[in-house]
C-alpha cells in the first residue's frame, strides 16, 4: 500500500541509477521489516487502534539474556489479555540508546513505559521527560536508584531472601561437618550484593550456634558474572584453599565457570556448588548434578506482576512502591519433573 | 547544446556530492506516510472544544468532572475546560490533575455526596484509565474527549527536534572522523574517549569543583580538562602514526583500550553524578526551543565546512588522503598535518563526552560504547571514501541524520530489535557499494 508513494517519490527524483538502487534496498527493507513487525497489522490496522486501551512500551536492558525474553514475552501475552498492545525494544546495556527510546515512546504517546534502566542512575534525565509528558514509569529487575526521575513501581525478585534460600542450602549441606567455602560474587549489582547478604546473614547465624561445625567463608573473589571469569576466580580459590568444601555462585554462568575449574583440577566431586537464577543452562547443570541448587527466579512472574500493577494504576488503585517476588529452592528432584527441561 | 551539458554537469556534481540528501528526503517521507495516525490533541484549545460539545450535547443542567493528568498542557487542557464550561452554565464538580488513583478518591467524594456525574471531560490518555468503570453509576462511557486530527508521528515538531538530538552527539564526533577518513586513516578510539572525557571532567567538578555546589569556572574548567585530555590523547595517535609510522587503526585500537581502562580505573568503574545544575545546561535545555546540542552541532558543521572547503588546512588533508607522497612534495607538512588532525579528532569526541554526561547528568566510564563504528557509519554513509582524500562535512551530517531517521522510524513503526539491527548493517554495506560504483565509474 505504500509502493505507490515510493514509486511516486523516486519517479520525481531524477537521479543516477546507483542512487535508485540503494533507495530501492533502503525502503524495501524498512517498509518490508515495519510492516512484518507491526501488532497484527493487517487490512483493519486503524480499526485495531481504536479498540486497544493503550500501548505499553517496553525498554528491555538487552535480549540477548532470555531472562528478559521471558520477561518481555509473559508482559505481552498478560497486556494483549487486557486489550493493551505492547512495544518492545532493547537497549543493548547502552544507556543513551535506552534513553533515546524512552523520548521515542513519548512521542508514540504510549500509556506506559517499563524499563531495565541500562544505569541504575543515568536514566534518570529520560525517565523525568517521561514524568513531564504525564507517562506512569515502572521498572522490573533493575532498579533505578537516582532522585530526579519518579518510578510508580519497581518490580523484582527478593534477592535477599533468594541469598537466605541458598544460605540455608548450603548449611543444610554441610551442617554436620563444616567447611570452607568461597563466594564468586559480582560487587558492581546492587541485586548480587543482596544475594550475598542474604547468604552471609543464614552463614552466621549457623556460625553462632556452631562449635565444630562452622562454615568459614574463605574468600569473596569477583566472578564477574560469567563464564570465564568465574572459571578463573574459582581457580585461584581452590589454589589457595585445596580443602574447599563449597562454592557460592550468584548466577549460573559463573557457577559452570567454576564447575569447570574444579573439573579441570580433578575437584570437581570435592566441592558442592550453589549458583543462582535458575537460567535454562543452570537447571540443565543441576539435571545432570553438575550444580547442587539454584535460588531461582521467575522472570515470568516477574513480566505478568508487572502488567497486573500497570492495570492496578489505571484502575485507580494505590499501588506498592516496590514489590518483591520469592525465589524458590530448586534440586534435581525438581529438573527431573521440570517440563521445560524435556526432550 | 554546450550549455546543457554544462548544466547537466552541475547536477551530476550535486548529486554526488549531497545526493544522500535526497536519501534523506525519501526516507523523512517513507517515515511520514508510515506514520500517520490519529493524534490526540490537549491543552487549552482542546479543553474548550471538549467543553462546547459537552454544551451541546446535553444543555446546561449537566454536572462535569475533569480529569486530565499533572502536566503543564494537561494543566492548561483542565484549566481552559472548567473556565468554559462556567461560562456556558455548566456546573463542574471537581478537578482533577493527576493519576487514576486521585480520579478514584475525587469520584468517591463526589458520589458520597449524593452528587449525580453526567459527563467527564477527559483526553485521549484519562479516557482510557479503567478507573471509571469501578463506580456503577459512572463508567468510561461518559467520557467526552477532543475530536482526533490525522498527522504522522515522524513528522511531530517534537519528534523532529528529538531525531536532531539524539544525532547531535555521534555528528559532532563525526566531524573530527571525516577529517580522519578524508586524509586516509581511522580512528577507531573516539569511543572510549567519550567515556574518557565524561569521567575525567566529572570527578574534576566532583573533587575539586564542589560536587553538586560547584560554580560555573569550575564546570567550564572541568570540561576543558576533560576535552583537553582527549585532545592529548589524539595528538598522542597522531605522533605514534608520523613519527613511527604505525597504521592508524592499529594505534587508535590501542588507544581505545588504554582510554577505556584510564576511564575505568579513575572512575573505579562507577558513574559520578555528583554534579552541579549549570553543568547540566548544555545538553539538557533548549535555547530557543531548540536544544543545546543542536545548536552546537550546527555550529560546528558550518566552522568545519569552511574550514574544510575554504581554507588551506581543508586543503592540506584533502591532498594527503589522495596521495600522501605527492603532498609531501608539494610541500604539505604532512606530519604536521596529521598531528593537526588527530588531535582535532580526540578534542571533538571529548566534547561529544561532555555533552553526553550532560544530557545524563553523570559521567561514567560505561559510556560511548561502540560510538567509533556509530561515527565512522555515519560518515561512511555520508559519502566519504574510506581510501582518503574524499569526503564532505555536510555529506557527513547528512549521513548521520539517515542513520538517525532510520533508527528514529524503525522505533516508531515498532520493528523488531534484531531486525533494526541487520537494517542498519544493509545500509553500511549499500552505501559503502555506493562508494565503489562511483569510484570505478
Amino acid at each position: 500500500m505504500h509502493g505507490e508513494i515510493l514509486a511516486e517519490k523516486i519517479s520525481e527524483v531524477n537521479m543516477s541509477h546507483s542512487f535508485c538502487h540503494m533507495l530501492l534496498i533502503l525502503t524495501i527493507f524498512v517498509a518490508g521489516c515495519s510492516k512484518t513487525a507491526s501488532p497484527g497489522g493487517d487490512s483493519q490496522g486503524k480499526d485495531q487502534a481504536a479498540e486497544t486501551r493503550g500501548v505499553v512500551g517496553y525498554s528491555a536492558l538487552t535480549l540477548a539474556n532470555p531472562f528478559f525474553k521471558v520477561i518481555a514475552d509473559n508482559m505481552q501475552s498478560a497486556l494483549a489479555e487486557q486489550g493493551y498492545d505492547m512495544i518492545l525494544v532493547s537497549g543493548e546495556r547502552d544507556v543513551k540508546k535506552q534513553a533515546d527510546q524512552i523520548d521515542d515512546f513519548i512521542v508514540k504517546g504510549v500509556s506506559a513505559i517499563v524499563l531495565n534502566p541500562c544505569d541504575s542512575q543515568s536514566i534518570g534525565p529520560a525517565i523525568k521527560r517521561a514524568n513531564e509528558a504525564g507517562i506512569p514509569v515502572f521498572t522490573n529487575d533493575l532498579r533505578y536508584i537516582g532522585s530526579d526521575g519518579k518510578v510508580v513501581t519497581h518490580i523484582a525478585t527478593d534477592n535477599e531472601q533468594g541469598g537466605r534460600l541458598a544460605g540455608q542450602a548450603m548449611v543444610a549441606e554441610l551442617g554436620e561437618s563444616g567447611g570452607k567455602v568461597a563466594i564468586l560474587h559480582f560487587p558492581q549489582a546492587e541485586s548480587c550484593q543482596l544475594r550475598v547478604m542474604g547468604f552471609r546473614e543464614i552463614i552466621d547465624a549457623h556460625n553462632a550456634k556452631a562449635d565444630s561445625d562452622k562454615i568459614e567463608i574463605v574468600a569473596e573473589l569477583d566472578g564477574g558474572g560469567v563464564r570465564d571469569e568465574g572459571f578463573a576466580a574459582a581457580k585461584d580459590a581452590i589454589e589457595a584453599n585445596p580443602d574447599l568444601a563449597a562454592i557460592f555462585a550468584i548466577n549460573d554462568p559463573s557457577a559452570l565457570g567454576a564447575r569447570a575449574a574444579l573439573e579441570g583440577v580433578g575437584k570437581a566431586d570435592q566441592v558442592t556448588i550453589i549458583g543462582f537464577d535458575g537460567q535454562q543452562i543452570g537447571k540443565e547443570a543441576i539435571r545432570d548434578g553438575k550444580i547442587l541448587c539454584d535460588p531461582v527466579q521467575f522472570p515470568d512472574r516477574i513480566g505478568r506482576m508487572t502488567v497486573e500493577i500497570i492495570i492496578k494504576h489505571f484502575s485507580g488503585d494505590k499501588v506498592e512502591p516496590i514489590i518483591l517476588i520469592p525465589s524458590e529452592l530448586y534440586y534435581k528432584v525438581d529438573a527431573l519433573q521440570d517440563p521445560s527441561l524435556k526432550g | 547544446m554546450e550549455n546543457r551539458n554544462a548544466s547537466g554537469s552541475v547536477v551530476n556534481q550535486f548529486l554526488s556530492d549531497y545526493g544522500m540528501l535526497a536519501v534523506l528526503l525519501v526516507l523523512g517521507a517513507l517515515f511520514a506516510t508510515l506514520t500517520i495516525k490519529e493524534q490526540h490533541p490537549t491543552g487549552a484549545s482542546a479543553g474548550r472544544q471538549v467543553a462546547q460539545m459537552i454544551a451541546q450535547r446535553q444543555g446546561e443542567n449537566t454536572q462535569v468532572l475533569i480529569v486530565a493528568r499533572d502536566t503543564r498542557e494537561d494543566r492548561a487542557f483542565a484549566r481552559a475546560a472548567a473556565k468554559e464550561l462556567q461560562a456556558l452554565g455548566i456546573r463542574v464538580l471537581a478537578v482533577v490533575n493527576g493519576v487514576p488513583n486521585d480520579v478514584r478518591a475525587a469520584i468517591e467524594k463526589i458520589t458520597a455526596g449524593r452528587q449525580q456525574i453526567d459527563a467527564i471531560v477527559a483526553n485521549d490518555v484519562t479516557a482510557k484509565w479503567s478507573v471509571y468503570d469501578r463506580f456503577p453509576s459512572v463508567g468510561s462511557d461518559k467520557c467526552v474527549k477532543p475530536r482526533p486530527y490525522i498527522w504522522p508521528d515522524f513528522l511531530k515538531m517534537s519528534n523532529l527536534l528529538g531525531v536532531a538530538n539524539q544525532t547531535a552527539i555521534y555528528a559532532i564526533i563525526a566531524i573530527g572522523m571525516t577529517m580522519v577518513i578524508v586524509s586516509a586513516g581511522i580512528d577507531l578510539s573516539v569511543g572510549s574517549l567519550v567515556a574518557l572525557a565524561s569521567v575525567v571532567s566529572a570527578l574534576c567538578i566532583r573533587d575539586w569543583g564542589g560536587g553538586a555546589d560547584a560554580g560555573i569556572t569550575m564546570v567550564v574548567l572541568g570540561c576543558a580538562a576533560g576535552i583537553a585530555v582527549c585532545a592529548a590523547a589524539g595528538t598522542f595517535n597522531g605522533l605514534m602514526i608520523t613519527v613511527f609510522g604505525i597504521p592508524p587503526f592499529i594505534v587508535s585500537l590501542s588507544m581505545m583500550m588504554i582510554a577505556s581502562g584510564l576511564a575505568f580505573r579513575l572512575s573505579d568503574g562507577r558513574s559520578i553524578s555528583e554534579l552541579p545544575p549549570s553543568f547540566l545546561w548544555l545538553g539538557g535545555s533548549q535555547t530557543l526551543g531548540v536544544p543545546n546540542p543542536v545548536w552546537l552541532m550546527l555550529v560546528l558543521y558550518s566552522v568545519a565546512h569552511i574550514v574544510m572547503s575554504r581554507m588551506v588546512f581543508g586543503r592540506y588533508v584533502y591532498a594527503i588522503g589522495g596521495n600522501k607522497e605527492a603532498a609531501r612534495l608539494s610541500g604539505v607538512p604532512v606530519k604536521r598535518m596529521l598531528m593537526a588532525v588527530y588531535t582535532i579528532c580526540g578534542a571533538l569526541a571529548g566534547l561529544g563526552g561532555i555533552v553526553l554526561s550532560s544530557q545524563l547528568a553523570a559521567g561514567d566510564p560505561k559510556f560511548g560504547l561502540m560510538y567509533e563504528l556509530e561515527v565512522i557509519a555515519a560518515v561512511v554513509v555520508g559519502g566519504a571514501s574510506l581510501m582518503g582524500g574524499r569526503g564532505k562535512v555536510f555529506g557527513t551530517l547528512i549521513g548521520a541524520f539517515i542513520i538517525a531517521v532510520i533508527k528514529n522510524g524503525m522505533n516508531l513503526t515498532n520493528v523488531d530489535p534484531f531486525n533494526q539491527r541487520i537494517v542498519l548493517g544493509a545500509v553500511l554495506l549499500a552505501a559503502v557499494l555506493l562508494d565503489m560504483l562511483r569510484r570505478r565509474r
